[in-house]
């Protein structure tokens, strides 16, 4: 087992430093560079080299990467562009909050979303599976906005039920405080569910299908178990673990969604953060921002794995 | 076994539960900075689009900061509805020595606060620290300073190489005044991210940020320009609301009394039904424009550029892509500029026809009988996340083709679209100046061969167009240099530089039943939200 978690570990580093490498080079493809952006102000070349020279990126390329690599393993994301501050404590002020919509949309579709599989996969055919089958589709086929705005438009503004955007109340405290946190985590969490659970559900209700017409649950039957026995203690043990791995992959679509979604609901985690840093070529926000989610991402995969093979011991062989 | 497996679910998911809400818990509604509840009058809440990215006035370029910045930090000049600049710490201004030294008289009565009066030094460090340092858009225009003097609390001299006109109007209105007493101990100005202890002397200062979702600013007890002293407003909330469609639900909602950005033209209609919402609409400070690039051997041709002109129909983009929401142009120079817009010049005719005699006519040949003149096929790049100029392209392209013009839509990426505008790779740039705040400034940026302002998008390399500007720049009589102003207009719009397309109006939309007496100001960086509009604002009774 030592070995196994060693491996992954191993692996988990290595796909971290190739994000880490083709973030920092693909943003530096991009046409133009952060003084582009300030070309409406009059600005002289003057100056545009002098801001460069700040930002260090008058340097070569190689240099930059070392240099920039030698300043990460230091734990320092270097220096917004545009903030003056430590990317480091930019991000730790939104990630928080990334993790909380991520982490419950997760924990939501996941518990929702395995008893609706089974029930389909008993059910087989009827119009809960039917229904599960059209979700299913819906789901690869809807865009987060799309789906965020329809709720905000009607169970925000429309009915009342839900604020419009906003993460908390700022002026509630204690008890309140988490409250209000839960109140304006709903929508944002239900978009995120909405595009998830469908795809989930469904490839839950097809291992589970599989599962169920092994040999040793027909062995169970004739041994006298029950339906809800075999079903929940020994189809769901086996048809749980391939959807396990999918939900592990799903969670960089989650956090993908969550830049759309933090958007639209005027949620403040690094979605949001992304979204208004690539407007301003801010390299070093950019940077730290991709390198976290990758780190979140490869470290779920890593704790998928190994949970995987602690439910599965053939995994470690 | 089944037991212990049984039991590591549960403890992960008590784990992670608790993770999560552990680490989201200890950061619930801790603001940076003070109280945050208004505790007398009434607050008024504002969406803004984007998080403050950079608390130092003299340093930021960011429209949206520039909304709670301006409201802490005093500017000598402001302009007003009419888009001419009015006093705001400066009381008057006068330009002596034959033009070369500019003088700001300060009014006496501003205060920072804590306490120490707003002086004429403040001014100068703030104008010193600016040329220092090169700091935003500023430096460029102290281009001309040689040195300032503050001979007592309430002048400031600039002494200038040579005159300049606009020059007191520019600095005026952009630059912001900061207190020396508080930023000199900060050392280098380029670093200083000033994102706490706020002093400042406008209406209002910030008092607790909530990052990525609020920012309080309270009111400053003394504040000259407010009816009584101060804004009768006690407390300004600036909300964050990244996508203008949530933030408009939240002013429908209640949640916020005033959207800082402009409403879409396309959403309009939706607002005109709400008895409690009112639109305010304001004109541009900025145009649409089609501009050539000289350095092609075709779109150096004065006929190919008229030609050019002659087949925009700018009144149907105007009642197609504005809705009818904007003004024609005729020169480059705005007609909001009413003092130096040269009326006798009018907008080159929609004729394709004509415009196919005249190329035909300066002898370009269609010899394949395509329908197009050989010669004649251009790249129109634009910036296709303005959806307006990315149709006007599509309107463009169709209209040129009936003159025997081949075009090409060219609409990128906006950095992609930036990169290639700064580098001269385009035919022809289809794009929207943002904010000029006076003729002068927009023609040295744009038409002279120096390329101050960095946007000579023509890459235009012409003796006469130097020679006129550098003369107009240095005429302080102010009738003789609105007069070279309209001839410089002319000149433009007979060499067909460019095509001016529109002057768009934008409207803004605010609670009526809460608030009123709002002064709004041209362009949406100014819109509603100056100091001296949130100074006037007052509950509605």
């Amino acid at each position: 087992m030592a070995r196994f978690v060693l491996s992954r570990a191993l692996k988990a580093v290595l796909t971290v430093w190739i994000a880490i490498t083709s973030t920092f080079f693909l943003l530096r493809l991009l046409p133009g560079d952060p003084t582009t952006l300030m070309v409406e102000g009059d600005m002289t070349p003057e100056m545009q080299a002098a801001l460069l020279k700040t930002y260090g990126l008058d340097r070569p390329l190689w240099e930059q990467y070392v240099s920039y690599l030698r300043e990460l393993v230091q734990g320092n994301l270097g220096i917004s562009f545009r903030q003056i501050q430590p990317v480091v404590d930019i991000i730790v002020d939104r990630l928080p909050w990334t993790l909380l919509l991520a982490g419950t949309a997760f924990v939501v579709t996941v518990a929702v979303g395995i008893p609706i599989g089974v029930a389909a996969a008993v059910n087989r055919g009827r119009w809960l599976d039917r229904a599960l089958q059209a979700l299913g589709i819906g789901g690869h086929a809807l865009f987060v906005p799309s789906v965020a705005m329809l709720l905000l438009v009607f169970l925000g503004a429309r009915l009342g039920w839900f604020p419009i955007g906003g993460a908390i109340d700022p002026d509630t405290r204690g008890a309140a405080a988490y409250l209000s946190l839960a109140h304006h985590l709903v929508l944002p969490v239900l978009s995120l569910v909405l595009v998830q659970l469908g795809p989930y559900a469904l490839t839950l209700r097809t291992n589970m299908i599989e599962v169920l017409g092994e040999d040793y649950i027909r062995a169970a039957q004739a041994r006298g178990l029950s339906a809800r026995r075999r079903v929940w203690k020994h189809g769901l043990r086996n048809a749980i673990l391939p959807a396990l791995t999918l939900m592990g992959l799903q969670l960089g679509t989650l956090v993908g969604g969550a830049v759309l979604t933090e958007t639209v609901f005027a949620y403040p985690g690094v979605g949001r953060l992304i979204f208004e840093a690539v407007g301003q070529q801010d390299y070093p926000v950019l940077q730290g921002a991709f390198i976290m989610l990758a780190v979140t991402v490869v470290f779920a995969n890593a704790l998928t794995d190994m949970f995987y093979a602690v439910l599965n011991p053939r995994i470690r062989l | 076994m089944r037991k212990t497996v049984k039991g590591r679910w549960r403890l992960a998911v008590a784990l992670g539960v608790a993770a999560t809400l552990g680490i989201s818990g200890c950061s619930l509604n801790e603001d940076t900075g003070s109280s945050t509840t208004s505790t007398d009058g009434s607050v008024l809440r504002i969406g803004t689009t984007t998080d403050v990215s950079n608390f130092n006035p003299l340093q930021s370029l960011s429209k949206t900061d520039s909304w709670i910045l301006n409201a802490m930090y005093p500017h000598l000049l402001r302009i007003d509805e009419n888009a001419k600049k009015a006093p705001e710490l400066a009381k008057e201004y006068r330009y002596e020595d034959g033009g070369k030294t500019a003088v700001f008289v300060l009014r006496d009565d501003f205060t920072w606060t804590d306490g120490k009066p707003v002086v004429a030094d403040d001014v100068k460090f703030s104008a010193e620290m600016i040329m220092k340092y090169k700091l935003g858009n500023v430096a460029a225009k102290l281009t001309w300073v040689e040195s300032i003097e503050a001979p007592d609390a309430t002048t400031v001299k600039f002494k200038l190489s040579q005159p300049y006109a606009p020059f007191a109007e520019g600095v005026g209105f952009w630059m912001s005044i900061v207190p020396k007493h508080v930023f000199e101990s900060a050392g280098d100005l380029s670093k200083f991210p000033n994102d706490s202890n706020w002093v400042g002397a406008g209406p209002f200062v910030l008092d607790s940020i909530t990052k990525g979702q609020r920012y309080v600013m309270k009111r400053n007890p003394n504040y000259p320009l407010a009816p009584g002293g101060k804004a009768a407003v006690s407390q300004v909330e600036y909300r964050v609301y990244p996508d203008v469609n949530t933030m408009m639900l939240a002013l429908r909602n209640g949640d916020i009394d005033l959207m800082g950005t402009p409403v879409p033209v396309s959403a309009v209609k939706t607002f005109q039904a709400d008895s409690n919402i009112k639109l305010v609409k304001v004109g541009a400070l900025g145009f649409a424009h089609l501009t050539y690039n000289m350095k092609n051997k075709q779109l150096a041709d004065q006929q190919v550029r008229q030609a050019l002109s002659m087949s925009v129909d700018t009144k149907s983009i105007i009642s197609s892509v504005l809705q009818g929401d904007g003004q024609q142009m005729a020169g480059p120079i705005s007609p909001i500029f009413s003092e130096y817009d040269n009326t006798e010049i009018q907008p080159y005719p929609f004729d394709p026809a004509g415009a196919k005699a005249k190329l035909s006519a300066a002898g370009y040949k269609d010899a394949n009988n395509d329908g197009f003149f050989d010669e004649l096929a251009f790249g129109v790049a634009c910036d296709q996340s303005n959806a307006n100029i990315t149709r006007v392209v599509q309107l463009f392209r169709e209209s040129a083709a009936k003159a025997g013009i081949k075009l090409e839509n060219e609409c990128v990426e906006r950095n992609t679209f930036l990169s290639r505008t700064k580098n001269g790779e385009y035919d022809i740039d289809a794009s929207q100046w943002g904010v000029f705040d006076n003729p002068m400034d927009q023609l040295r940026s744009t038409y002279l061969s120096s390329n101050p302002g960095g946007i000579n998008y023509n890459l235009l390399e012409s003796p006469e167009m130097d020679h006129l500007i550098n003369d107009a720049a240095a005429t302080t009589d102010p009738e003789a240099f609105k007069a070279k102003i309209k001839n410089i207009d002319k000149v433009v719009h007979d060499q067909a530089y460019l095509t001016p397309l529109y002057v768009e109006n934008f409207q803004f939309a605010y609670n009526a039943s809460k608030f009123t007496g709002f002064v709004p100001s041209p362009s949406d960086l100014l819109g509603m939200v100056t100091a001296y509009s949130l100074a006037q604002v007052t509950p509605a009774k």
